[in-house]
């Protein structure tokens, strides 16, 4: 016994040595993803983009300068890649890595591409079940990687996390978090904490109950979960009525945010279901609709708060929260920002979950104000029927699941936001499992007297206040970026790439690229000394640079 | 007691190779009635639906915006299997999409057919009035130069070729005698004025924050600048006038309207199966 092990460590340390000799062999290898390097989110040099936010914070914020306001005109596209799969569209925020793009696709597809050129170096495809046996609500799209050590992080479309090996996009591991025959499938990109790929369940529409999983980078074993709905017994499932919260949806499908210190996660929460008709589930319906703040090592529930209790309008809290320090009436406070589909912005502190700022950003006629337990003050006349009712946002709501930026030297906020209001219907509906659970919908409001519209947003977070704003002519579902030098690119609903200035929302320059950017962000980085801006849009990726920036090709 | 194994083995081969055929499994065909018709739940059900996913084209009142007015098809002749058909796998070649399964199911079409059936209208009592030969000459007279019908007339305005089946006669008599107005988009009126003030008069067929294209009055299709113009204006009126009984008497009406509905486009031989 004592012999065998002593063997295996021999071999294993023999190994280690091989491995060593060989890393140090190679001048100055880019090593493999650390957890120093999550931490340290978006480097000065812009040498990489390694999660969903650009950083923990989901500031999207890039320190590069070289693109500027004034130089931003002469962008040249440098190459475009196309995804072939016809159908279905990007909504994911790639990774760049060592010159490297790390980019998943629809169908659960995902490729490695030469950040140089453009040219595929591997593609993962998934083989799914027919995809008229996937659940998935709103497209068969898919979010971004996570990333550690050399491994890649991807949900499916059927409810899978796959591991793959970043050299060879061979899957190293692969886990099925729930069963995608009942509701359940995955689109979200996973968040990577420590030693913890974070992820989350969609399935809102299809009387799931959510949950955010913790899994093991290395083997792929579930670390823990965390029920969005609380289960018999546990505090909160008293807020569903009878036996609703077995099927009370409360989905989890955009990333979160991370804050170190306390060592807290931020998650928003689906709606609950069925989404119109809400007899079934008298109660405020916890943790639907909220933010949740949990323990990244244990999945604990730290605090929660509700944005919309009892929602009758799928105004799911999937939008994504950004962590930011302010100084707010003269206080240092770390807060949560967070631009609601229900048409309000908050700003909240993220210690204990406590409402510093709740205002309306877009029109919003369901209530009346936020009051000082941080509920809504309801009005009335917004109960959907068979009739229908008119309410201010309309199901999509003022935001989405596009990310918005902020610009911590402006502290502003950045947003694309949407004016529309909708008719809202409500039925009764049985639970078929598998089946659409909503007990109505909405329709947007048409009409010479409802015009519906979008507009990019600068709120001043400590108050709420709108800054300025650029207005498009219909409701944009782009996600943003923004840089240090002061330069917002954002996209509209007709296929417009824009730059817009972050200083006072004036338009700077726009580019035609044949299909909107639809809950993506650009993306920027330096390669070979230019910094690079790279646009997902429909089924293409485009990267852009400066024309007049000497070229140093990195020679590692 | 072998031949017991041998013909229990043989009953077992043979039943687990109908299994493997189907022949157990009984595949219910669409059904030719609506099952749900007069069901007040699936009515309920199938208003939400329709509401949601039909109205837009189609009409609150089922009677036809974009699309052709629905509340006629039983008294047309069209069976309800027909119906289902054409809810499921949609038109080919017209703006009707189709809505399979998973996102529609075979029970929300029916629950939409059950709710259109409680608007569906009558056939129109008689032979309608007008003479459809008299109509046409209207037509030529009044409404060629911006519409077309098959290989004949301007594109200004939409092709009627098919309208016969699009609308309604009286959802077209209110259009033509301008009681409601008509901003389909395609067709909205506008006037870009250059900076030497000269104007440009056409109908929008696209456009976004930097350009818009347009149809000019001489059918000149041409996209523009914003920024090229000094002003780009959304005309309140339509681009189709009004035939107020000065223009077109009550006669004249009724023979553009049977001739109107006479247009019944080119009908493929084998979508009649599907009528």
């Amino acid at each position: 016994m004592f012999r065998r092990s002593s063997t295996r460590f021999a071999l294993a340390a023999l190994g280690a040595t091989v491995v060593a000799v060989t890393v140090a062999a190679q001048a100055v290898p880019p090593g493999l993803v650390t957890s120093q390097e999550l931490l340290a989110g978006l480097p000065a040099d812009g040498s990489r983009w390694v999660m969903f936010g650009g950083s923990y914070t989901n500031q999207r914020h890039s320190p590069l300068t070289q693109i500027t306001p004034d130089n931003v005109t002469r962008l040249v596209p440098q190459w475009t890649f196309q995804t072939d799969i016809s159908g279905s569209r990007f909504e994911t925020t790639p990774l760049l890595r060592d010159n490297v793009l790390y980019v998943t696709g629809p169908l659960s597809t995902a490729w490695a591409i030469d950040a140089r050129t453009g040219r595929e170096i591997w593609r993962y495809k998934r083989e799914l079940p027919p995809t008229g046996t996937l659940t998935a609500c709103c497209g068969l799209v898919n979010k971004g990687f996570g990333v550690l050590g050399d491994r890649l992080f991807m949900t499916t479309l059927d409810a899978h996390l796959v591991a793959l090996n970043m050299k060879t996009g061979g899957v190293v591991w692969d886990v099925a978090m729930a069963d995608y025959k009942q509701g359940y499938a995955s689109t979200i990109a996973p968040l990577v904490v420590k030693d913890k790929v974070i992820v989350g369940v969609a399935g809102g529409e299809f009387g799931i109950r959510g949950f955010i999983d913790a899994y093991d980078v290395k083997t792929g074993n579930r670390a823990w979960r965390f029920y969005t709905i609380p289960g018999p017994g546990e505090p909160g499932n008293d807020t569903w009525a009878g036996d609703s919260w077995q099927r009370g949806g409360a989905s989890v499908w955009v990333t979160g945010a991370y804050d170190p210190e306390i060592n807290l996660l931020y998650y928003g929460i689906g709606n609950p279901g069925p989404d119109y008709h809400s007899e079934s589930r008298k109660g405020d319906n916890l943790y639907s609709d909220s933010i949740v703040a949990l323990d990244a090592d244990t999945g604990t529930l730290r605090w929660h708060y509700q944005f919309t209790p009892h929602d009758l309008h799928d105004w799911d809290a999937t939008e994504v929260p950004v962590l930011a320090d302010l100084t707010i009436a003269g206080q240092p406070r770390k807060v949560v920002m967070f631009a609601n589909r229900n048409g309000f912005y908050y700003t909240l502190d993220r210690t204990n979950g406590k409402v510093i700022v709740a205002k309306p950003y877009v029109v919003t006629t369901w209530a009346k104000e936020v009051d000082s337990n941080g509920r809504p003050i309801l009005l009335p006349g917004n109960i959907p029927d068979e009739k229908g009712s008119l309410t201010c946002p309309d199901v999509t709501g003022g935001t989405n699941f596009w990310p918005p930026s902020f610009d911590p030297a402006q502290r502003l906020f950045f947003v694309n936001a949407r004016e529309v209001c909708a008719t809202y219907y409500a039925w009764r509906q049985e639970y078929v499992p598998g089946e659409r659970y909503t007990g109505g919908a909405g329709q947007r409001a048409r009409g010479p007297d409802q015009r519906a519209y979008g507009a990019l947003r600068a709120i001043d977070p400590t108050t709420g206040e709108r800054r300025w704003e650029f207005e498009y002519i219909s409701p944009s579902t782009s996600g943003l970026l923004s840089t240090a030098s002061g330069v917002i690119f954002s996209g509209d609903a007709e296929g417009n790439f824009l730059a817009i200035d972050a200083r006072n929302g004036k338009f700077l320059w726009r580019y035609q690229m044949g299909s909107a950017l639809h809950g993506t962000s650009a993306l920027t980085y330096m390669l070979d000394g230019r910094q690079h801006v790279l646009v997902p849009a429909g089924t293409t990726l485009t990267a852009w640079a400066l024309p007049d920036v000497q070229r140093v090709p990195s020679t590692r | 007691m072998k031949w017991i194994c041998t013909a229990l083995t043989v009953f077992f081969l043979a039943v687990t190779h109908m299994v493997a055929q189907d022949l157990f499994v009984t595949i219910p065909a669409v059904p030719t009635k609506n099952p749900l018709e007069g069901n007040a739940e699936a009515i309920t059900a199938g208003m939400g639906a329709y509401r949601v996913r039909c109205a837009d084209c189609h009409g609150m009142d089922a009677r036809g915006i974009r699309g052709p007015d629905i509340t006629q098809v039983w008294a047309k002749g069209r069976t309800d299997a027909a119906l289902f058909s054409t809810i499921h796998n949609g038109v080919p070649g017209t703006e009707m999409p189709a809505f399979p399964a998973p996102r529609t199911s075979d029970v929300d079409v029916w629950r939409i057919l059950a709710y259109l059936k409680t608007m569906a209208a009558p056939a129109p009592d008689g032979p309608p009035r007008g003479n459809a030969g008299a109509g046409e000459n209207v037509f030529a007279a009044n409404c060629m130069g911006c519409h077309r019908v098959g290989e004949r007339g301007g594109n200004l305005g939409p092709d009627l070729s098919r309208i016969g089946i699009a609308r309604a006669r009286a959802a077209m008599a209110r259009q033509i005698r301008g009681t409601v107005a008509d901003f389909r988009t395609g067709y909205e009126p506008v006037t870009l004025t250059t900076p030497g003030g000269q104007e440009i008069r056409g109908v929008k067929k696209n456009e976004d924050l930097f350009s818009v294209q347009v149809m000019d009055n001489r059918e000149r299709i041409q996209g523009y600048l914003r920024e090229d113009m000094r002003s780009v204006t959304n005309e309140k009126k339509s681009a189709m006038p009004t035939f107020g009984s000065d223009k077109l008497s009550d006669e004249q009406l009724d023979d553009l309207l049977t001739y109107l509905e006479t247009l019944q486009g080119n009908k493929p031989a084998q979508s009649e199966g599907n009528r």
